[in-house]
């Protein structure tokens, strides 16, 4: 039970940046992803840690305990950490129960590794599988084989990186699954990288979004998909339109989507008389047979993915398709005219 | 509470390139300064010169002519090797070959004979010529291996998928060979190219039996023909100078190219060439190769064993074959801890590792003769020590730790570093992760430089010639006591057992199942 804590973190490779000011916070127990675009620094924030690389400023704690203070670091090897990288990095040299009791103590007590060994090849749903060999085992065994191992000591805190990334598509969300599930059975505090939007909502409860080596949003899952703060950090989340707004003096909000209909935008931050824009989600538009009660668009495009589909509308005064999610049996025509409708919650951002 | 630490680093503030350990740099600054011992005293012994010995260099010995012919003699046989060397290892990569795992051992085995062997069954025959073209034929066979060993493992490295994509992109097999392949193994191939390069520089018994005026024999002349040494150590600066050059120049030619790849990569291997045609024509240039390089000196040694007038000397024949294998493990062992720190070091791409290596890439061109030259004159300092085994130990260990530092460091650099990363979360101090993880996997490559060194201590002939104590006798030494004289029966079973003992190691690194991703040794 530790919580992660990080305070104004910097790090510098030479005169870059990869890291500024960074500040963070993962209460005791939860799972938390980092999410963002290669190049972010989210795994240079990971390593960092780990206490593989060395921060230029900023603290990190673990619980009470300083790991890390300025330039002053606790070596990775005295953190009580638990890593999972990319692929697993499985030791090729020993069998499964060597990767895993590899970080517990050989002289003494001979019974008790092996029991933990035990203990963990049972936790992974492997447990006859302790004297094979890396090679020998699925992906998708290699990386439970990699968590048992890093869980194998009771570390403080467990660091993944991208630890999915070399599974495929069917596995992966199978793998995740049993993955978190045993991260919250031994209620070890987690941090996730990854740069898969939907492996973070599913399975995270807590998400933090970065750019530039900033956390730019942290919040649950809902809450960074449905209160973004802006259009860029929205699309980390999902597909968003941008729809320019306004805010006429007499308090109404105009939109290519909302100008027949008048709606009050209390919940909208908007001041009378701004210009701005509105996010939407594709999900939060409902088509309607074409008529006067709603504004009328084009379908340019049909994206079918079985379970849904996604319109690429038309609409006047929007330069961007508008797109739109829609379930059920598709019953739509490119070309056709529809009417079109926002149904969801006012997301205003100042220009 | 824990009390913090500052972390050293140099470059990028990444973990596994902290700063070299005290310990390390000590240990790698005593390897640097014993292997600069013999060029120091080299250089000291030439210094003693005046002009009238530099006259005699220049004109008694011939020395423009001698540069010609070593020259000339190093570059073809290094050419010839080359091509040779790359057919074959083609040839064993995309040929279904029957038998191949065998005929991949014997295509190496030659390496086992040493030259001077070699040139020794060829004189045997009683009616071949004499002279440069029979010392190119015969240092050509017995070095292709060389080249052999680096092209087979530059094949292997290379995934299919490449070759699948370059005949998509419509360029047929030999342009695929040429624009896709060639570059790729280009690297390996000059590497081994250079190893057959210093071996001709270097070689001494070969070229003295068959008559051909090279450096190392005008040096011999040189150190026997008079009690002034310098002219001898002018000589053999001049053969450093070359051996430097031809360094040099494989290193100028190499590409840069760096791995970007985290882990272990997988290669997929391409399927083999169907055709008949190619089969039987691969099939019959490796069975030429092999009757020419292996079959023939053997048959003609064991044809003077079998043929041989007096019987048997068992005692000193298994007291040469103790001396060789004794003296050559000391030397391989001592190789082994002088290589260890200076690849380490090189490993972590420290500046004073790659200097260090450097350095000791400088002494890999001394030819043994040098070495021994080198050697009489550091012992004449320190008579103690002259002419004692742990002299001659401490010879073949400098001369061939260039091969052991390779081998190892290309080892420690191949262990992935996201795995030395894992073991220091996983609570390892920088010491355990090197005896765990590091050191167990580079442990196939670490054990292959070491038997290198053995291998090529047991074959050394100059040096052992020069710094044996007065009486012990090695297998190389006794067949060449028993050729130089033309007593080439009584030469006979201490060849053939040299080359049964050499052909263990050789067995050994060549071993073609060898597989470092399942983490066998």
């Amino acid at each position: 039970m530790t919580t992660l804590e990080i305070t104004d973190l910097g790090v510098k490779f030479g005169d870059r940046e990869i890291l500024k000011n960074l500040t963070l916070t993962i209460p005791s127990g939860s799972y938390a992803a980092l999410l963002g675009p290669s190049g972010c620094g989210k795994t240079t924030l990971l390593r960092t840690i780990a206490g593989l690389i060395r921060p230029s400023s900023g603290a990190i704690r673990f619980g009470k305990k300083l790991v890390s203070v300025s330039s002053l670091v606790l070596p990775p090897h005295k953190r009580n950490i638990g890593y999972l990288p990319q692929e697993g990095g499985l030791f090729p040299h020993l069998t499964v129960s060597e990767n895993i009791g590899f970080a517990l103590p050989k002289n003494s007590k001979v019974n008790e590794r092996k029991h933990i060994i035990e203990e963990m090849l049972e936790l992974i749903g492997l447990s006859s599988f302790g004297d094979r060999k890396p090679h020998q085992l699925s992906g998708g065994q290699q990386t439970r084989v990699a968590l048992a191992r890093a869980l194998a000591t009771k570390p403080a805190i467990v660091l993944l990186d991208e630890p999915f990334s070399n599974l495929d598509q069917t596995l992966r969300a199978e793998v995740s699954e049993e993955v978190v599930a045993l991260l919250k059975r031994t209620k070890t505090t987690s941090l996730m990288v990854t740069h898969d939007r939907e492996d973070a909502l599913v399975s995270a409860d807590l998400i933090a979004l970065m750019r530039e080596g900033h956390v730019v949003q942290f919040g649950t899952p809902e809450n960074v998909y449905m209160q973004p703060i802006s259009a860029e950090i929205a699309e980390s989340t999902g597909d968003v339109i941008e729809l320019p707004a306004e805010r006429n003096k007499r308090g109404k909000l105009i939109s290519p989507l909302h100008e027949s209909k008048i709606r009050s935008a209390k919940d909208a931050k908007a001041k009378k008389g701004e210009f701005g824009s509105l996010l939407i989600r594709p999900e939060e538009i409902r088509i309607h047979a074409p008529g006067k009660k709603h504004p009328r668009a084009i379908i340019r495009e049909i994206h079918y993915y079985g379970h849904d589909a996604v319109l690429e509308l038309e609409l006047p005064g929007l330069e961007k398709k508008l797109k739109v999610r829609v379930g059920g049996p598709i019953k739509y025509k490119v070309g056709a005219p529809v009417g079109v409708e926002h149904h969801g919650p006012i997301r205003w951002v100042s220009r | 509470m824990t009390v913090l630490e500052p972390m050293r680093v140099t470059g990028p503030d990444t973990f596994p390139s902290s700063k070299t350990s005290p310990l390390l740099i000590i240990a790698g600054s005593i390897t640097l300064f014993i292997v600069a011992l013999p060029l120091f005293y080299l250089t000291k012994r030439a210094l003693e010169v005046n002009s009238e010995t530099l006259r005699i260099v220049f004109w008694r010995f011939k020395t423009v002519e001698i540069f010609i012919t070593t020259f000339s003699l190093a570059l073809g046989t290094a050419l010839i090797a080359t091509l040779l060397g790359i057919g074959i290892a083609w040839a064993l990569n995309s040929v279904a070959l029957p038998g191949l795992g065998l005929i991949r051992a014997l295509v190496i085995l030659p390496i086992a004979i040493p030259s001077y062997v070699f040139a020794y069954a060829w004189l045997s025959f009683g009616f071949l010529p004499k002279g440069f073209l029979a010392a190119l034929f015969v240092l050509t066979l017995t070095t292709t291996p060389y080249v052999t060993l680096a092209a087979l493992a530059a094949f292997r490295r290379i995934d299919s998928s490449q070759l699948d994509v370059a005949q998509t992109l419509g360029l047929n097999p030999i342009a695929t060979f040429l624009r896709v392949t060639l570059p790729q193994i280009r690297n390996a191939v000059a590497a081994g190219a250079l190893l057959v390069a210093l071996y001709v520089l270097s070689d001494f018994g070969a070229v003295s039996l068959l008559g051909v005026d090279t450096f190392t024999r005008a040096i011999q002349n040189a150190y026997q023909g008079s009690f002034d040494r310098s002219s001898a150590s002018i000589l053999a600066l001049m053969l450093v100078a070359i051996s430097t050059l031809v360094i040099y120049a494989e290193s100028s030619t190499r590409q840069r190219s760096r791995v970007f790849s985290s882990s272990v990569r997988i290669v997929r291997r391409a399927p083999f060439n169907p055709s008949n045609r190619v089969k039987i024509f691969s099939m019959s240039f490796i069975s030429v190769y092999l009757l020419v390089a292996l079959i023939m000196p053997l048959a003609l040694l064991i044809n003077r064993f079998i043929s041989r007038p007096k019987p048997i000397d068992f005692t000193s024949l298994a007291q040469a074959s103790i001396s060789t294998i004794s003296v050559s493990l000391v030397g391989a062992f001592l190789a082994l801890l002088l290589a260890l720190p200076v690849a380490m070091m090189a490993a972590q791409r420290s500046r004073l590792g790659l200097w260090s290596e450097r350095g000791v890439l400088l002494v890999h061109a001394l030819p043994g003769i040098v070495m021994g030259l080198a050697l009489v004159s550091f012992g004449s300092d320190f008579p103690r020590i002259y002419q004692t085994l742990g002299l001659l130990a401490f010879a073949y260990a400098i001369l061939f730790l260039a091969r052991s530092v390779g081998s190892t460091r290309s080892a420690i650099s191949k262990v992935p570093q996201n795995l030395t990363e894992i073991a220091a979360t996983l609570g390892q101090t920088r010491s355990k992760i090197f005896l765990r993880v590091t050191l167990p996997l580079a442990a196939p490559g670490v054990l292959a430089g070491t038997l290198l060194v053995f291998l090529s201590s047991m074959k050394e002939l100059p040096a052992t010639l020069m710094l044996r104590p007065t009486g012990f006798e090695t297998l190389s030494t006794e067949i060449w006591n028993n050729t130089s004289i033309f007593r080439f029966s009584e030469a006979a079973p201490y060849a053939l057992l040299l080359i049964a003992i050499a052909a263990i190691p050789t067995f050994l690194i060549s071993r073609p199942d060898r597989d470092l991703e399942k983490g066998e040794i």
